[in-house]
């Protein structure tokens, strides 16, 4: 007895790919949910300052000229207790008003033949501000232009 | 007896190769730019500000990601990292022992094995040795403060500060 079947069973249809595309699709699933590509998250950077009363603590080369330091005061106001800036002659809570002040100071300094690698900007908070405001101010010198910017320490 | 007749062997007519080259393509541009696996030792639960400035650090294999949170009833914070594969508490100092682990764990990076200034081999320095200060937004400087310090004992100078991206 013939089984008739048989007889139309295709040899010359290739491999079967099917298997193939399955593992192939599991694994791009798996890379597209498992990766990480562009991160929501970045970092400022900070050189810390190179003065023995910094952060940077080290101890200064003979010879070595400091760089022209700008200060920046940190406090909370003690009423309302929102962070208020203060530098040169202006205080604020505005890191807009904060950045435009730090700008005119900057291009007063580069007038005086002071570059902006000669600049350095110190921030001293106050012990109570909170991590957020600091960074609002920092934020606030980079936007100014300035490019070494650090947290001053009281040691 | 009547048999059960085969079902017939139909040829399949769609080609499936385009596909699978596509989707080879696709799976070799994610292998390539997907970071899997990279463990930092972050702290995804803190709560760290928004930025609009910020860069990206491409190599954080000579970093050292430091989780810092304020302790209620402490002018002291807790400080964690990724040390030998493991997230561990590392204190500023050891109440019990008087040892300062922050300190000795950033030297160690900083400074090599002997904890000191120059040295070769497993003691040699690491000048290009980069801090990440993972913080909580609403911690105030104080519990920030020691850990520059510490940072500045150690004679680490390039400090970063980590931030989320923010939205305009």
């Amino acid at each position: 007895m013939k089984i008739q079947g048989a007889k139309k069973v295709h040899y010359d249809s290739g491999p079967n790919m099917t298997p193939l595309v399955d593992v192939v699709m599991v694994i791009l699933i798996f890379l597209m949910l498992a990766g990480s590509f562009v991160s929501a998250e970045h970092f400022l950077v900070s050189n810390l300052p190179v003065v023995q009363s910094g952060a940077g603590g080290e101890q200064l080369p003979p010879g070595f000229i400091p760089d022209e330091p700008i200060d920046i005061r940190v406090d909370n106001n003690p009423t309302t207790g929102v962070m208020v800036a203060t530098t040169g002659k202006i205080q604020t809570s505005d890191p807009a008003a904060l950045t435009q002040q730090l700008r005119a100071m900057r291009v007063k300094l580069n007038a005086t033949g002071k570059s902006d690698d000669k600049l350095q900007v110190k921030i001293g908070p106050a012990k109570n501000v909170k991590y957020k405001d600091l960074v609002a101010v920092y934020e606030a010198a980079l936007n100014a232009g300035y490019k070494k910017v650090a947290f001053a320490t009281s040691h | 007896m009547r048999r059960h007749r085969m079902p017939d062997v139909k040829e399949g007519n769609v080609n499936v190769t385009p596909l699978i080259d596509i989707v080879m393509c696709l799976i070799i541009f994610f292998m390539l730019v997907a970071k899997i696996g990279i463990d930092t030792g972050a702290d995804q639960a803190i709560v760290i500000p928004t930025s609009f400035q910020g860069l990206a650090i491409q190599d954080m294999g000579n970093t050292l990601t430091l989780n810092v949170r304020a302790v209620a009833g402490s002018d002291q914070p807790m400080v964690s990292a990724l040390v030998g594969g493991v997230v561990e508490e590392l204190k500023l100092v050891d109440p019990v022992t008087g040892h300062k682990p922050l300190l000795a764990t950033l030297k160690n990076f900083r400074l090599g094995k002997d904890l000191k200034q120059g040295g070769a081999n497993e003691n040699a320095d690491n000048p290009e040795f980069k801090v990440i200060i993972r913080g909580d937004e609403s911690m105030g400087y104080q519990f920030l403060e020691p850990v520059l310090i510490t940072c500045a004992e150690a004679r680490v100078k390039n400090v970063n500060f980590n931030t989320k991206r923010a939205t305009q």
